[in-house]
């Protein structure tokens, strides 16, 4: 099954290791968008229909907070999912950003099982392996 | 908490994001100031919350491009862009700082800064390293050394 996804991140090394990592995991028909902050990201979004987006939280110009948070206030992008890859596994910051609207939390550093679990999860059923 | 606490978390905070996301051991301690001797990389970031402070990590350039192979699923012998190496290592420190920064802190958010590349030997902390790390197995120039700054000990 063909999905796209979208990979926030102001490193971009990190943004080609979440790539790679997805490949590599064996998911099959994966296609990639990246976005070094959220403003980058939001104008993607309005420009391009992705299946899940991926985003860290610390980032300059706009963080994954404030994404999180425009994505929900806008009628038309609120319904695509939003996982959360962060350094920050505090618990406080996870129930945070869950209780925004993101629909999953990934914590670095994470095996690519984990990333691809999510992902799975996030996709629905029609994503089975 | 008392020093030593912080570093045994700080070795733990090291070798999980190392064996997880750069597929390499901490093979022991390595001697102090080592990764200092030859070329180096070196990569600095500040973090704010309860605790506050810094984390300064320098690598030896061996290390640091074996690291960014594994990190970038490049081959060791293709050499990388220096920017490149330099990005890779300072997501090495960006990891390994949250990494501990979760450890000890439950309910407080920390923010961390943007990771910067040191290029000014005058600029690392004038104190010994809190752990030299080795992260090559019987390679004595792929360490790791380990700089942790507080502010504030969390209670």
């Amino acid at each position: 099954m063909a999905f796209r996804v979208l990979i926030v991140d102001d490193s971009p090394v990190m943004r080609t290791f979440i790539r790679r990592t997805i490949v590599l995991s064996g998911m099959e028909g994966a296609e990639f968008l990246e976005a070094s902050d959220g403003r980058e990201a939001l104008n993607l979004l309005r420009e391009q229909w992705v299946d899940v987006v991926l985003t860290d939280i610390n980032m300059p110009s706009m963080d994954g907070e404030q994404l999180v948070r425009c994505l929900e206030a806008d009628d038309l992008l609120k319904s695509v999912p939003v996982v959360i890859v962060s350094t920050d596994s505090t618990e406080s910051r996870m129930r945070q950003m869950l209780a925004l609207g993101a629909r999953g939390y990934v914590k670095k550093p994470f095996l690519p099982e984990t990333l691809r679990g999510e992902l799975e999860r996030v996709l629905g059923g029609a994503y089975a392996g | 908490m008392p020093d030593n606490e912080w570093d045994e978390i700080l070795v733990a905070a090291a070798e999980e994001v190392l064996e997880t996301m750069f597929f390499t051991g901490v093979y022991g301690p390595a001697e102090a100031g080592a990764s200092l001797a030859g070329q180096h990389i070196t990569a600095r970031l500040t973090f704010e919350g309860t605790p506050s402070g810094t984390l300064t990590l320098s690598i030896s350039e061996p290390a640091g491009r074996t690291l960014a192979a594994n990190f970038l699923a490049s081959e060791e012998d293709e050499p990388l862009p220096a920017a490149q190496l330099g990005s890779v290592v300072c997501e090495l420190a960006n990891m390994i700082c949250g990494s501990l920064l979760s450890r000890v802190t439950s309910e407080d958010h920390f923010r961390l800064s943007s990771p910067e590349p040191l290029a000014d030997d005058a600029a690392y902390p004038p104190s010994q390293p809190n752990q030299s790390l080795l992260v090559g197995e019987g390679l004595g120039d792929r360490t790791i050394d380990l700089w942790l700054t507080l502010e504030h000990h969390a209670t």
